[in-house]
């Protein structure tokens, strides 16, 4: 019996689906990626010496976005906020907080530094004594010069 | 029209896991990238302004150390300049003597929030645990 030719067999693999769910994974990704971190996007300021500060995640920690442009966010909530309003909110939020009272403050490294005083002095008429500035670790030394 | 029938080699009924390995392969790489890092930073207090009805304490023995952050970035300990390289190690030796560990720190509002959290930074390398950021309320007294 006499068959017909097939067709020359496609020895590639179909790349098509996989792609299609490389490119659903990279949306979701970027869509997810900025609601994980708390607080406004900033550049910290890169430092030797940190302390790991592991109650900066919780969820109650208050938390205090300094953005370059001299804006401020406030977490829990993270929303912006007035440096008027700021002292009153930050009160009503340490009432509710057990335990730790540390504020932390996430400042952009090219924030005026004035702007981060007028928040540091609004948090002192609450009473808050004890701040976390939130940086970034480098490892090598040498490196902190150079960039950001 | 015609079929083709059978074929060199048999049909593999195997599924073909190799690009599902891959997908998973990258999964695995971005959530072990993204996994949250635990924050760091620098521990800081802020002087309070001392109770009403209190009378003011007695000057202290040793001179309180001040960091000043100025304008053009420049540093100062204490009103001698000093260039920001040389500041830990100068800490340093300041503090070997003394048995308070208390900097202050203060910084002109217009500079770059970066030089005076490097200066900071420079003093908990010093071994500095606390360190007390001057506002101009706190120098006001308020």
């Amino acid at each position: 019996m006499k068959l017909p030719k097939a067709p020359p067999v496609v020895s590639d693999i179909n790349v098509t689906p996989m792609v299609d769910v490389m490119l659903v994974l990279l949306i979701i990704f970027m869509v997810i990626t900025p609601m994980l971190t708390k607080g406004a996007q900033v550049n910290l300021v890169k430092t030797r010496n940190p302390i790991k500060m592991q109650d900066a995640d919780k969820e109650d920690a208050v938390l205090i976005s300094v953005t370059r442009d001299g804006k401020i966010w406030l977490s829990p909530g993270n929303a912006m906020i007035g440096l008027d309003k700021l002292a009153s909110r930050v009160k009503d939020l340490q009432t509710a907080r057990t335990g730790d009272k540390t504020v932390y403050i996430r400042a952009d490294a090219r924030a005026r530094y004035g702007s981060v005083e007028d928040v540091i002095d609004q948090l002192r008429t609450d009473g808050v004594d004890t701040l976390g500035l939130i940086t970034e670790e480098v490892q090598d030394r040498n490196r902190r010069g150079l960039s950001l | 029209m015609a079929m083709a029938v059978g074929g060199s080699g048999g049909a593999k009924a195997d599924i073909n896991v190799t690009p599902l390995i891959d997908v998973l392969l990258v999964l695995l790489i971005i959530f072990m990238v993204i996994t949250p890092l635990t924050p760091h930073g620098l521990n800081t207090l802020v002087p309070q302004p001392p109770p009403p009805n209190q009378p003011p304490p007695p000057p202290n023995q040793d001179p309180n150390v001040v960091i000043e952050v100025a304008k053009d970035t420049s540093m100062q300990i204490n009103g001698q300049p000093i260039k920001e390289a040389e500041l830990q190690s100068r800490l340093e030796d300041v503090f070997k003597t003394r048995a308070t560990k208390v900097v202050f720190v203060k910084g002109d509002p217009d500079v770059d929030y970066r030089y005076v959290a490097r200066a900071i930074d420079d003093a908990k390398g010093a071994g500095l645990d606390k360190v007390g950021l001057m506002t101009p309320k706190v120098e006001a007294g308020q």
